[in-house]
C-alpha cells in the first residue's frame, strides 16, 4: 500500500504528460513513468527464506597432506533427501544420504578397513556385513558416488547443548555410541571423499523431517506436495586453502631461587601439554580429554607452584618451565619447531640452560587407577629410573599405580611414507634434542595418526574431574619430592591445606575447554582462546612469552567448516503441471460461462424488445447496429 | 520450478479478472476507464481506512474474536461501502448502460484489491523453494473475492442508481447488500472464534460468494425486467 501511495503521484505525473502530449513525442519515456510504480511495487519486497528446518550444521574436515587429498573435497549441497531405507538399487548419485549414527553397526576391524574391502570385493563374509556397512563402505571407497552425506550424531557429543545432564541414553549406549563414533572418524578421515560430509545433532525437527522421509522411502513413494520431497540446501562458498596456518606456542617462566654468589645457572623442568586438537569437524574438535585434561592439569600445576614459589623461603632451586604448545596432531611440530628453533637462537640465554627433565601431559583424564609413563631412552638410564622412581613412590602413597613403557623413536626417513613417520609422543620431540623427558597418560600405546587428537567423540561426558584431581596431585607431588629432593614422605599439596588441588578451577577450565574447539589452523593470532591462556599463565608465572609459528608446509588445510542447513519440502514438477492445467482449464470454463451468459443473455434482452436487425447485427458482427 | 509456481499462482489470482473483462461485452464498450477510476477509489477507501483502524483499533495481545473490536472493524468495513456509492455516483462515465457500469466498477474494485493484498504475498512467497497451499487458497480467495464485489457493485447500484424498484423485494435487497458488506467479520468470527482452517474459510467463502452473486443476478435482471 505504502508502494501504491507513493506511485500515485507518479501516475497522476503520467496522465499529465500524456493529456499534454504532442503527437511525435517518445513513447518510452512514458512507458517508463508506467513501470516505475510496479519497480517500487517489487523492491518493497524483501526475499525471505522460509524454509521448513534450518539446521547447524558441521563440514568434515578437508585437508591435503603433501598434496595427497583427504576429508571432504566439497561443501555446497543441494540435492533431494534420502534415507537408508531406500531400495538397494536406488540411484544415490543426486541424493543426499541422511544417517543417524545410532542406526550404524559397523565392526570393522580396528584400522583395517582395506581389509573389509578386499572381502567384499571378493564376496567374503557378505552376511556378516548389515545394509548400513555396506553402504558407509562402499560409498566412502568410491564405487558409488553419492550427492552428500549427513551424519546425525546423539545430543550427548554437542557441547552447546547446555546442560551436560540433557542424554536420554544409558551408560552401555553412550559407550557403544562413542566407539561407533572413533571408528566412522576413523573411516572419514583417511577417506577422499568427492562429496560434502556434514555431521548435525539429533533434535526434534529433523527427525521429524528423517521419519518423513524413511517412511516415503519405504513405501517406495514418489514424492508429493504433502508428504516427503525434501530438499537439503547448504549454501556455502567453494573451500579455499587456509593460507599461512599458524602455531602458537605459549610459555611460561617461573624462575627459582638463586643462591647470592652462585653464578651458575639454574636446572630447569619442564612440564608442557599440547593444547589444540583435530578431528572429522573441525568445528566441533572440542577434544575434551585430548588434550583439554593435560591443559587443565598444567594451568593447576602451574597456579599451585606459583603459590609455593611466591615466598622466597619456600621457593625451589629449580626453574619451572610451563608448555602450551599447539601443532600436536601434526606430529608435535609446535614443540618441536618452539623448543628447537628456541636453542638454536643464541640471544634467549635461558634457554640454552639444561633442561633437567620433561614431563609432557597426554589425556589423563579419563583413566581408572593406573597411569602410563612412556618414556624413549632405555628403562636402564639413570635419569630416566630417577624420574620413574619418583613418580611410582608418590604413585604409591596416593593408592594409584604408574607403570613404565618404552618406545624407540621412530627414526626411519620421514619423506618416505607418512604411516613410518609418526611422532607417537610429544617427549619424542625432547629426546630428539637430547633432553630426557617423558609422557605422563592413561593412554597405554602410542595413538596412531589422527587418533585420540580430540576428535568428535571426546566430548565432556567422558571426562572425570576426579581423574585429573588425581593426575594434578602425582605430577605436582613427583616435582615437588625432585625440586625439594625429600626422601621421607611429606605431603606437600596435602587436601585441606592451602595448596590443596582446587577443583573448582579445574572444573572451570575444564568446562571451557570442553566448549571450543581448537583445531590449530583455525585460530587466529588473535584468538580469545590463545589470549586467555596467555593471561592465566601470566597470572601463575614471572614472564610469559609467545611464539608464532607456521605450520609444517606437508599440512594443507580448507575452510568452511560450519553452515547452515535449508530443508525444505517441495513439491514434483508434475504437481505444477497438473496445476497449471487446473487453472488453465477453470480459466477457459470461466470464460465460455461468461460469454454465453452475458452475450447470449444480452442477445436474448435485445432480442425481446429491439427489432430483429440489431439483435442480428450483435450477433454476427459483434457490434451494435448504431456502430455500423 | 518455484517460479512456475508463482505463475500458475499469479494466473489463479488475477486470470478472473482478464477473462471476466475480455468474455463479457465490457471489452466492447471500452469500460477500462471506469475499472481504473473504481481501483483509485479502492485505494483512496483503503486509506480511509487504514486511518480509521490505526485511530480507533487496539491491537490485542491473542487472536482472539473479541466482539467489541470486531463491530468496530465491521463499522469501519462500511467505509468500503462509501467507496463503492462513491465510485457508481459521483464519477463521470462515459455512456454506458448500468449493465455495464456495475460491472465494471465490480471490476476495477476487486482488481485493486487483489492487488494490494494479494501480489506482494505471492511475490515474496511462492517464488521460493518451499511448498505450501497458501498461495492457491489466496487466489480461490480472489476468485471469491470478484464475486463479492461484483455482487456489491451490483445491490449497489440496485439501491441507488434505479428510482423504480418493485416494493418487495427492497428489503430483500438491503438484507443482501448488508450481508455483502459484513462479509469480512464474518469470516473473522469463523476463523479465530471457530477456529476454522484456512481452506474450511476459503470454501465457505466461494460458497458464499456464489450463492450471492446468483441471488444479486437474480435481483438485477428482476428489477430490469420490472422497469423495462
Amino acid at each position: 500500500i505504502l508502494s501504491a501511495i507513493v506511485s500515485l503521484p507518479l501516475i497522476e505525473l503520467e496522465a499529465r504528460i500524456m493529456s499534454s502530449r504532442k503527437p511525435g513525442d517518445s513513447d518510452v519515456l512514458s512507458s517508463l513513468y508506467s513501470m516505475i510504480p510496479l519497480l517500487f511495487l517489487l523492491l518493497a519486497c524483501v526475499e525471505l527464506s522460509d524454509a521448513a528446518a534450518a539446521v547447524d550444521v558441521y563440514r568434515l574436515v578437508q585437508y591435503d597432506i603433501s598434496g595427497v587429498p583427504f576429508g571432504s573435497r566439497i561443501a555446497a549441497l543441494n540435492h533431494h533427501a534420502a534415507s537408508l531405507h531406500s531400495s538397494a538399487g536406488a540411484d544415490l548419485s543426486r541424493s543426499v544420504l541422511i544417517i543417524p549414527l545410532r542406526e550404524l553397526n559397523i565392526s570393522l576391524v580396528k584400522g583395517n578397513f582395506q581389509l573389509r574391502l578386499i572381502a567384499l570385493h571378493l564376496e567374503l563374509d557378505y552376511v556378516e556385513l548389515d545394509s548400513a556397512t555396506l553402504v558407509m563402505t562402499e560409498y566412502i571407497s568410491q564405487k558409488k558416488t553419492l550427492g552428500g552425506l549427513l551424519l546425525l550424531l546423539p545430543q550427548m557429543f554437542n557441547f552447546e547443548s547446555g546442560d551436560m545432564a540433557v542424554t536420554k541414553d544409558d551408560i552401555h549406549e553412550m559407550e557403544r555410541l562413542k566407539n561407533l563414533l572413533v571408528e566412522l572418524e576413523e573411516l572419514l578421515i583417511h577417506a577422499n571423499i568427492p562429496y560434502p560430509v556434514y555431521f548435525a545433532f539429533e533434535h526434534d525437527d529433523i527427525e521429524a523431517v528423517l521419519a518423513d522421509i524413511q517412511r516415503n522411502d519405504v513405501n517406495g513413494q514418489a514424492a508429493t506436495p504433502t508428504n516427503g520431497g525434501y530438499k537439503f540446501v547448504v549454501s556455502a562458498p567453494e573451500p579455499k586453502k587456509l593460507a599461512s596456518p599458524i602455531m602458537t606456542n605459549i610459555q611460561g617462566w617461573l624462575p627459582g631461587l638463586k643462591p647470592d654468589g652462585d653464578t651458575n645457572q639454574l636446572p630447569t623442568i619442564a612440564i608442557v601439554a599440547s593444547y589444540d586438537t583435530f578431528g572429522a569437524a573441525p568445528a566441533l574438535s572440542v577434544g575434551s580429554d585430548s588434550n583439554g585434561s593435560g591443559v587443565v592439569a598444567l594451568l593447576e600445576i602451574a597456579r599451585l607452584f606459583s603459590l609455593l614459589y611466591s615466598n622466597p623461603k619456600t621457593r625451589g632451586k629449580y626453574n619451572l618451565l610451563f608448555g602450551l604448545t599447539s601443532g600436536g596432531p601434526y606430529n608435535y611440530n609446535g614443540t618441536h619447531k618452539h623448543f628447537l628453533l628456541q636453542w638454536l637462537r643464541s640471544f634467549d640465554q635461558r634457554l640454552r640452560e639444561t633442561i633437567d627433565y620433561a614431563i609432557c601431559l597426554n589425556s589423563i583424564g579419563s583413566w581408572d587407577d593406573k597411569l602410563w609413563l612412556h618414556v624413549s631412552k632405555p628403562p636402564q638410564n639413570a635419569y630416566v629410573k630417577q624420574i620413574y622412581e619418583r613418580f611410582s613412590g608418590v604413585a604409591g602413597e596416593l593408592g594409584l599405580e604408574v607403570e613404565l613403557k618404552h618406545k624407540k623413536i621412530n627414526i626411519s626417513n620421514p619423506r618416505v611414507s607418512l604411516s613410518s613417520w609418526v611422532i607417537a609422543w610429544e617427549h619424542e620431540q625432547f629426546s630428539r634434542l637430547r633432553v630426557t623427558a617423558a609422557t605422563l597418560s592413561g593412554l597405554s600405546s602410542a595413538p596412531e595418526l589422527f587418533q585420540r587428537t580430540g576428535s568428535l567423540s571426546d566430548s565432556g561426558y567422558l571426562v572425570s574431574e576426579d581423574a585429573i584431581r588425581r593426575s594434578i596431585k602425582l605430577i605436582a607431588q613427583s616435582i615437588a619430592r625432585h625440586i625439594y629432593d625429600q626422601q621421607e614422605d611429606m605431603p606437600v599439596f596435602a587436601d585441606d591445606s592451602s595448596l590443596a588441588v582446587d577443583l573448582s578451577y579445574v572444573r572451570l577450565w575444564l568446562d571451557l575447554l570442553s566448549r571450543t574447539p581448537r583445531v590449530a589452523p583455525f585460530l587466529t593470532k588473535n584468538d580469545p582462546l590463545v589470549a586467555a591462556l596467555k593471561k592465566e599463565l601470566a597470572e601463575h608465572t614471572h614472564e610469559v612469552t609467545v611464539q608464532h609459528e607456521l605450520l609444517d608446509g606437508m599440512f594443507t588445510f580448507y575452510d568452511s567448516t560450519k553452515a547452515k542447513l535449508n530443508i525444505y519440502q517441495v513439491a514434483s514438477v508434475t504437481f505444477d503441471l497438473l496445476l497449471l492445467l487446473a487453472v488453465g482449464s477453470y480459466l477457459i470454463v470461466l470464460f465460455s460461462f461468461l460469454v454465453i451468459t452475458t452475450r447470449v443473455h444480452g442477445l436474448i434482452y435485445n432480442f425481446n424488445h429491439d427489432n430483429c436487425v440489431s439483435s442480428f447485427c450483435l450477433l454476427f458482427f459483434n457490434h451494435p447496429i448504431d456502430q455500423l | 520450478m518455484t517460479a512456475f509456481h508463482f505463475f500458475n499462482c499469479a494466473i489463479l489470482t488475477f486470470g478472473p479478472h482478464a477473462v471476466y473483462y475480455s468474455a463479457t461485452p465490457l471489452s466492447e464498450y471500452d469500460t477500462l476507464g471506469t475499472s481504473m477510476k473504481a481501483a483509485l477509489v479502492y485505494l483512496g477507501t483503503a486509506i480511509v481506512k487504514l486511518v480509521c483502524l490505526a485511530n480507533f483499533l487496539k491491537v490485542s495481545e491473542n487472536d482472539e474474536f473479541d466482539p467489541y473490536q470486531e463491530s468496530l472493524k465491521a463499522l469501519i468495513g462500511l467505509v468500503d461501502v462509501a467507496g463503492i456509492y462513491f465510485a457508481l455516483t459521483q464519477l463521470t462515465h462515459r455512456n454506458i448502460s448500468q449493465n455495464h457500469k456495475f460491472q465494471a466498477v465490480g471490476l476495477g474494485w476487486a482488481f485493486a484489491d487483489s492487488i494490494l493484498h494479494r501480489l506482494a504475498p505471492l511475490w515474496v512467497g511462492a517464488r521460493g523453494l518451499e511448498f505450501t497451499w497458501d498461495y492457491i487458497l489466496q487466489g480461490l480467495e480472489a476468485n471469491a473475492n470478484l464475486a463479492f464485489s461484483i455482487s456489491m457493485a451490483a445491490l449497489g447500484s440496485l439501491m441507488w442508481l434505479r428510482r423504480n424498484k418493485p416494493k418487495t423485494l427492497i428489503p430483500l435487497i438491503y438484507i443482501c447488500a448488508l450481508i455483502v458488506a459484513t462479509m469480512p467479520s464474518i469470516t473473522s468470527y469463523l476463523r479465530k472464534r471457530l477456529d476454522w482452517h484456512f481452506p474450511e474459510v476459503v470454501g465457505f467463502e466461494l460458497g458464499s460468494s456464489l450463492v450471492m452473486a446468483f441471488i444479486s443476478w437474480q435481483l438485477f435482471s428482476a428489477c430490469q425486467r420490472r422497469s423495462s
